[in-house]
């Protein structure tokens, strides 16, 4: 069992034909996952790595159907396709481009909210079903099965924990990667409540870093609902302190987002404050997780 | 990119929010000059880009043209929070009746732009917002919605105002929402709006940051295009296309992304020091990590240099070519320790090897970072 991904996901890649679009279609095909086809506008009637290309999304969901979608669009035009996926009738979408403007992600993440659509992202490595598929940019070598699950804010450090794990025999039942971006397009206590709700998992890891109120806000969730175990890093304590000006964001949070007022949090809710990502294997080990 | 206060005041200006009579100064005669055109008294402000000027001293007072001397001198040769004051804002020093507070964000959590105003405006309003919350208030605006003055006039309302003060508060936040919007900005401030004795406002202060990633769409509308990093190595990581932060440390550091790279420096922070940030993001080629290394060894006593990277999205086999021709090409002498692993990893390992640098195979970067430790030692 696992989280977003199943056996009856079929994805689509949305600027297959670009250069990074096409390796990454290779590495998802070749871990299995079910990709149905491709999305350039232009290029319809091409294939990558022996996937159709359609012109547009509605097209491509009729013709494959389709229901996930992986962006590997350019920054600027990721609004304009988010849209015409969700109009297409797609209702998960994980949108790996950074540096899309804070502007877009507010409107893209309005209409999903509005059109019940579970979206991830931006920047952010994607969905990684162990020996199942994935969705993005996770390297395979990293993940083992298993019934661990991890939420990571951070791409590179959800593999980090992943291959921590994985090294200890620890495997892991779905990683999700919620984006690095001041706004995401769904929170974490969102992605802690598929994980609680999963028969396959039996404890979730929280990779967080410094910044935001993300954590904190999940911490409640987590004393209120969560009953599986769940264990928390936060990165960033040894960060230069950015030139902040203006107070509008500490205003409207009431705390800075420090990884001390993380952890302080997470810990009233319970949960188990790693200081070091290399001890989540004793962690595992003690909750007898596998 | 944070706009200085003076360039945010006259994006200000231009929309018709009431702002002070100023000028900008560089030198002491400038300020002479301003302050002579003004009257006096006036206020100087370092304009400095950090939060906290007011407390750390950078804004003063001159009542005549020996004290602006004296002031406007001191100014120009200090630091403020380690940054040098370049120039100072000579402007009117307004008779306050009272200081409001008016910021406009994008609230992360909600993913909704937020309007929070205080009838307790200054240099303490962080303080006031968690001592008195009952003097705050802040109202969330519907993306597909949109703004409209009503809601300002409620918000208003529920600090129990008077209606002209409402009128013309109202009128000002439509103008900073506007700016907001049109600029793309993370954070728009008026820190304090004063209300003067004849019950007219006054932005005091401006605070204008624009979203990095929107730059390519606003810069049209930016008054210039002055480099604001003052850090010459942070400079140079912009122009490359990575973010590079210059810490005190003699440790360098590579990392293929910024949670990899806070992580490697809080457990190189346990025993040793980072002697910067570096963090590529997924754009890594040869040549990015020919230039990443070429930038982290400009300072001149590093002992040691530790690359973490992953192949997810980026090649590593092809940074790892970088990394070695660099090595090569100016003999490095220092140890090189290198965590490589994802796509293609076993590649990348042996091109690592092939230049003498330390491959670790494991996947915490404690293990790397015990290596880094025997090979140089703590300090």
């Amino acid at each position: 069992m696992s989280i977003l991904i199943d056996d009856s996901t079929r994805v689509i890649v949305q600027g297959i034909t670009g250069r990074i679009g096409s390796t990454q279609t290779h590495w998802m095909l070749e871990y299995g996952t079910k990709v149905v086809g491709g999305v350039t506008p232009g290029k319809g009637g091409s294939t990558v790595e022996g996937v159709p290309v359609f012109d547009s999304v509605k097209e491509a969901v009729q013709e494959t159907g389709a229901n996930a979608s992986v962006f590997f669009v350019p920054a600027a035009f990721v609004l304009d396709a988010f849209l015409e996926t969700i109009d297409a009738g797609v209702k998960l979408i994980v949108v790996v481009p950074e540096h899309i403007p804070v502007k877009d992600v507010v409107k893209m993440r309005s209409y999903a909210n509005e059109k019940g659509v579970f979206a991830l992202g931006p920047t952010t490595p994607g969905i990684l079903v162990p020996g199942k598929g994935k969705m993005g940019i996770m390297p395979a070598s990293l993940f083992a099965p298993g019934r661990v699950g991890i939420i990571s804010r951070s791409g590179t450090l959800s593999y980090e924990f992943a291959g921590i794990l994985s090294e200890s025999n620890v495997g892991q039942s779905t990683v999700v990667g919620m984006g690095a971006d001041p706004v995401v397009l769904r929170n974490l206590a969102d992605i802690l409540e598929l994980f609680q709700e999963d028969e396959g998992t039996d404890g979730v890891i929280v990779v967080g870093e410094v910044g935001g109120e993300q954590e904190e806000k999940a911490a409640g969730f987590i004393a209120r609902k969560m009953t599986k175990p769940v264990a928390a890093y936060i990165a960033g304590r040894h960060s230069p302190q950015g030139k902040r000006m203006g107070h509008a964001g500490a205003i409207v949070r009431g705390t800075t987002g420090t990884v001390d007022g993380k952890q302080e949090a997470l810990r009233a809710a319970g949960v188990e404050v790693l200081q070091s990502p290399i001890h989540v294997a004793e962690w595992a080990k003690k909750h007898n997780l596998r | 990119m944070r706009l200085h206060e003076y360039e945010a005041l006259d994006i200000f200006e231009q929309v018709g929010i009431p702002v002070p009579r100023r000028g900008v100064a560089g030198a002491m005669h400038e300020a002479l000059q301003v302050a002579g055109e003004i009257g006096y008294p006036v206020m100087l402000k370092a304009q400095v880009l950090v939060g906290g000027r007011g407390l750390a001293g950078g804004i003063k007072t001159a009542s005549t043209p020996d004290e602006l001397k004296e002031v406007a001198e001191g100014l120009l040769s200090s630091e403020i929070k380690g940054m040098p004051v370049r120039k100072i804002l000579v402007c009117e020093k307004a008779e306050i009746a009272k200081e409001l507070y008016v910021g406009i964000t994008v609230d992360g959590y909600s993913g909704k732009p937020v309007i929070v105003v205080s009838t307790e405006g200054g240099v303490r309003i962080e303080e006031t917002a968690k001592a008195s919350p009952e003097k705050i208030a802040s109202i969330h605006i519907e993306p597909s919605f949109g703004y409209y003055p009503y809601q300002a006039r409620t918000l208003l309302r529920m600090l129990g105002l008077k209606q002209q003060l409402i009128t013309s508060w109202t009128d000002v936040i439509g103008k900073l929402y506007n700016i907001a919007l049109r600029y793309e900005a993370l954070i728009s401030e008026i820190n304090p709006l004063v209300v003067l004795p004849n019950g007219g406002l006054l932005a005091v202060d401006a605070v204008l940051e624009v979203d990095d990633s929107a730059l390519s769409r606003v810069r049209f509308a930016l008054p210039d295009r002055v480099d604001r990093i003052e850090n010459p190595l942070e400079r140079r990581g912009r122009e490359i296309g990575v973010t590079y932060v210059d810490l005190e440390g003699d440790i360098g550091l590579i990392s293929s992304g910024a949670g990899l790279g806070m992580a490697s420096m809080d457990i190189i922070g346990e025993r040793m020091k980072p002697a910067n940030f570096l963090e590529t993001g997924g754009g890594i080629t040869a040549d990015l990590l020919y230039r990443c290394m070429e930038l982290i060894m400009m300072k001149p006593d590093l002992r040691a240099v530790f690359i973490n990277v992953y192949g997810g999205i980026n090649p590593i086999h092809e940074g790892a070519k970088g990394v070695v021709r660099y090595i090569q090409e100016h003999n490095v002498k220092i140890p090189i320790v290198a965590k490589a692993l994802g796509n293609r990893q076993e590649e990348t390992w042996e091109i690592f090897r092939s230049a003498g640098v330390h491959v670790v195979t494991e996947a915490a970067t404690e293990k790397a970072i015990d290596r880094l430790y025997e090979l140089v030692g703590g300090n």
